[in-house]
């Protein structure tokens, strides 16, 4: 008698809408993400390497080792996420809500700076901004006679300059969507009530945008924390130091149960910033904005203020896009690093081999390896991004609609993590993770399939953010009057929240595409002989002093990342309302 | 039970017929290897330089029939795939070339992952300190080199304390050796030779060094030089452009490798090396060939490895090519040193040993990360 109660109880449990997804999803994101990392801090555990969290926590050397790079971390993250959210709220709400001249030409090229290698980005910061401090060549404005104090030309100053002017187009793809999404209704009935624009902004569009906000400046922050090039360009010189850089030079100088604890604790201190952001939003009950019903609203008219706000976003775009690409593109055709405007040649690019040039290396359209890198690099690209748009939509789809309990908290953290660990140390624990046989399953180490399973992982957190901040506005009523008439979940998935959730999943599926053709340092590790991809061959070149090559693979990579883009929006144009007159 | 006892002769037998054919592979010569390899068809070398392309063309034009498949991958990453390959149980590279040896030792030789290999014909032309523990084909350096063209008459400074005086202050450039092991092996050396930095203290000062709470005059000297403002870079590049820049009024001086004096002309660089510093300008280290330690193509790799060390012609022909240029040290005592380079037997830099490094490198990092 008790049997037959205490199971009908748990087929209730069993049955509560969700449960079997969460679980799914859960294990899944476990799988993928949860028992790499865990062999990560295992290998701190052993008892030779165990000594390494006093010595960080603790010793004489915590510090340098670890409370200084953290300090200097928590600014960059906050500064940049915050910095992040503005800009990109601001350009967002430009392109979608008001009648700036040139709407379409802003919402474009606000979405290239994330594609530009941020250390493209630090490299014109110093072509532009070095003083003489360490020697060598000074930057233009130095070249004018402009005196550049040191706290311009290095350290926190630029670096967050430039990791906002990378990281902000991110929080801009997120923002611009939801902005799109936002209920015309509201704004109409304010209006018609009487509402100014000021009003309307603060009182409707900022409280029913959160969500998007939060999800921007969460993945902009966690971005910022995890990034290396900059600080290591800008910041060394004045001896800055950050967790990521301090964690590379660990590994680097073979302290590698140091560094993993510096990994661990980055991943950490980051997680609980997040989980606090992300209590914010699950502390409102409802973010639904699409509905059954409702058009677009008109554009709010900026009057007098439109060409100075168009002069003020165009600045932002030309520092952010323009002049990186300008560095990167000279840097390709001159012969002297140092005199990047001088002497060009296409040797690099078209040259044969000359025993007397570049150590008789050919240019990179008569290099054999680029095309088959050229190929793979494509094919996983769009193989991560679909798999990570699948995986992405099922947990964003699972938190949005079951926000309740602990495996929805436990699904949006754990999706979160990979963002937070060094890609190199990514890339590590899934070799030791997949690389050897487990059970039954062959052993996929030099596989496309390990690049591929590898990548979605460490890509999810863009995949489950970006699908989050969508689905949410999704409205319930229109699953719930579906499921209503008999259609299961994979219907009400299909026939109703994809299709209104697609411009927002296509964004992210873009961004992960994006991401996936330019990652050196997840692949690093992860390519073999028979895989080889673009930002490795560029990667080898830099490492021997031929950055000339390395920046024309960087080139060739930003222009697949730009046509994806522009291919992107062309497709999506009937769904962009955003970017109709 | 019988059974059982079969089967683990049978395996011990198998067992020991393969480490016999390793064994015997090692003293044959190229001429024996070669159908042997050329059966196996391929080898794969993981290589720290990417001059590693020039020795895979002149390689295959030697030996037809085996395809080198050579990659360029760092010292560091080298060490991190390796070792996670052999996690997962997988050889991947049948030959390794590689530099940062007193990481190399600890975690590649004595693990196990790699393993030792002389080709018996040029075995007694490489001095014995450069066949063991693992066999050096070349060395590198980090050395302290300026700008000639701002100081026409040789280096501006004559001892390594000068570095650690005001004129100096902000105008020493190295890359931070918390991030480049080969920088962190530079310190230690310093270290390692403080009775000498003690004496060149002495003759720069004239007075006898006052240790002032540091355990050797080897760690003063990095402390001192730290609180000069010394600045650090990301890469060995990054120091190239800040001494050797042309044009400069007031150049720095700067840790680099010698040999990127090979890239003055494309790259617009006076780099010239300040051998006659006191006690040593810096270090010179080697870089070692290895096999993996269960090759998958046991007699190519061999094959590799001897093509590496050089043929019978004068300057070691297209093998040795690639690295017989200014300011790289080839190993073998039969090649004449490289004409336009400090012949190594005048050049002064410390010959690092990297098993003594290996003792207090993590040491010295620690002292320099409290300095940062």
């Amino acid at each position: 008698m008790t049997d037959v109660s205490m199971s009908r109880q748990g087929r209730r449990v069993l049955f509560r809408p969700g449960t079997v997804l969460k679980f799914v999803v859960l294990a899944l994101l476990i799988a993928l993400i949860v028992l790499p990392l865990f062999r990560t801090v295992l290998f701190t555990l052993q008892p030779d390497i165990i000594k390494a969290w006093s010595d960080v926590l603790t010793g004489r050397l915590s510090t340098n080792l670890f409370y200084k790079p953290l300090g200097n971390t928590l600014i960059i993250g906050v500064v940049v996420a915050t910095g992040c959210v503005l800009l990109g709220g601001f350009l967002a709400w430009l392109v979608v809500m008001t009648n700036v001249p040139f709407r379409r030409t802003i919402g474009v090229m606000a979405t290239l700076p994330f594609m530009i290698p941020s250390f493209a980005a630090a490299l014109a910061w110093g072509t532009l901004f070095r003083n003489d401090r360490i020697g060598g060549q000074v930057g233009w404005l130095e070249g004018l006679g402009l005196d550049i104090p040191n706290w311009l030309a290095w350290g926190m100053a630029p670096t967050l300059i430039v990791l906002t002017l990378h990281y902000f187009s991110l929080a801009f793809t997120i923002i611009a969507a939801a902005l799109a999404t936002v209920n015309s209704d509201l704004v109409e009935a304010a209006q018609i009530a009487g509402a100014k624009g000021r009003r309307i902004l603060m009182g409707i569009v900022l409280p029913v945008t959160t969500p998007a906000l939060v999800a921007a400046g969460s993945l902009c922050f966690a971005g910022a924390v995890s990034n290396f090039a900059t600080p290591a360009l800008l910041g060394l010189p004045v001896r800055m130091q950050t967790l990521s850089t301090r964690l590379f030079g660990m590994i680097e100088v073979g302290q590698v149960g140091r560094g993993y604890v510096i990994g661990i604790l980055l991943v950490l201190i980051s997680g609980a910033f997040l989980w606090a952001g992300n209590r914010i939003v699950s502390g409102r009950r409802s973010y639904a904005t699409i509905t059954g019903k409702g058009g677009r609203a008109k554009r709010f008219d900026l009057r007098r203020a439109r060409w100075p706000l168009f002069m003020g976003a165009m600045l932002i775009l030309m520092a952010s896009t323009v002049v990186p690409v300008i560095v990167l593109i000279a840097s390709s055709l001159a012969p002297s690093s140092a005199n990047l405007f001088s002497n060009w040649t296409a040797h690099y690019w078209t040259g044969l081999s000359n025993p007397s040039f570049a150590q008789g290396v050919p240019g990179i359209i008569y290099n054999a390896d680029i095309v088959r890198a050229l190929t793979v690099t494509l094919a996983l690209g769009v193989a991560v991004a679909l798999t990570g748009m699948t995986v992405g939509l099922l947990a964003s789809y699972t938190t949005a609609r079951f926000r309740e309990g602990w495996a929805s908290a436990a699904i949006t953290q754990i999706s979160f993590l990979p963002l937070l660990v060094p890609g190199i140390a990514f890339g590590a624990a899934y070799i030791a993770y997949l690389g050897a046989p487990i059970g039954p399953l062959p052993a996929l180490y030099g596989t496309f399939a390990l690049l591929v399973i590898a990548g979605t992982a460490y890509l999810l957190p863009f995949s489950v953010q970006t699908g989050r901040a969508v689905i949410q506005q999704v409205g319930g009523e229109l699953e719930e009057s579906a499921r209503i008439t008999g259609a299961g979940f994979f219907r009400r998935l299909v026939s109703i929240t994809v299709p209104l959730a697609i411009r927002g999943l296509s964004a992210g599926g873009i961004l992960i595409f994006v991401k996936i053709i330019r990652d050196l340092s997840l692949v690093v590790l992860l390519f073999t002989p028979t895989m080889p991809v673009l930002s490795v061959l560029a990667y080898r070149y830099a490492s021997e002093g031929f950055g000339q090559f390395a920046n024309a693979i960087t080139v060739v990579i930003l222009v697949i990342s730009i046509t994806a883009t522009l291919i992107a929006n062309r497709l999506q144009a009937k769904s962009q309302p955003w970017l109709k007159d | 039970m019988f059974k059982k006892a079969t089967c683990f002769g049978a395996i011990g037998i198998l067992l020991s017929a393969a480490a016999f054919a390793d064994d015997h592979m090692d003293s044959m010569s190229a001429e024996e290897l070669l159908p042997l390899a050329q059966e196996e068809g391929a080898v794969i070398v993981y290589s720290f330089t990417s001059r590693i392309g020039k020795v895979e063309a002149a390689f295959e034009k030697a030996y037809p029939g085996i395809d080198l498949q050579g990659f360029d991958i760092s010292s560091t990453e080298q060490i991190a795939r390796l070792t996670a390959e052999a996690q997962a149980g997988v050889t991947n590279a049948d030959v390794i070339y590689v530099s940062d040896t007193p990481v190399v030792l600890k975690a590649l030789l004595e693990t196990g992952i790699i393993a030792s290999y002389v080709p018996p014909r040029v075995a007694d032309r490489v001095p014995a300190e450069f066949q063991s523990p693992l066999l050096a084909q070349r060395l590198s350096t980090k050395v302290l080199m300026y700008n000639e063209e701002a100081n026409p008459n040789g280096a501006p400074i004559d001892s390594l304390w000068d570095l650690t005086r005001e004129e100096w202050a902000g105008r020493v450039v190295m890359v931070d050796p918390l991030q480049r092991g080969d920088y962190l092996d530079l310190m230690t050396e310093i270290v390692l030779r403080s009775d000498e930095m003690a004496a060149a203290y002495e003759a720069e000062f004239g007075q006898p060094i006052d240790l002032d709470g540091a355990a050797s005059a080897g760690e003063r000297f990095i402390i001192d030089l730290f609180a000069n403002d010394v600045i650090l870079v990301g890469s060995t590049d990054d120091v190239n452009a800040a001494v050797g820049a042309l044009g400069q009024e007031n150049p720095p001086v700067g840790f680099t490798s010698y040999s990127d004096r090979r890239d003055n002309e494309d790259e617009g660089w006076a780099l010239q090396v300040a051998n006659d510093v006191a006690p040593a300008p810096g270090i010179i280290f080697p870089a070692v060939v290895a096999l993996a330690a269960k090759p998958n193509n046991p007699a190519a790799a061999r094959l590799v490895i001897d093509f590496l060390m050089g043929d019978e012609t004068e300057t070691g022909g297209p093998g040795l090519a690639p690295f017989y240029v200014a300011g790289d040290y080839v190993t073998r005592t039969d090649i004449p040193p490289h004409p336009d380079a400090v012949p190594l037997d005048a050049f002064t830099a410390w010959r690092i040993a990297p098993a003594e490094t290996a003792k207090i490198r993590a040491e010295i990092g620690d002292l320099v990360l409290t300095l940062q």
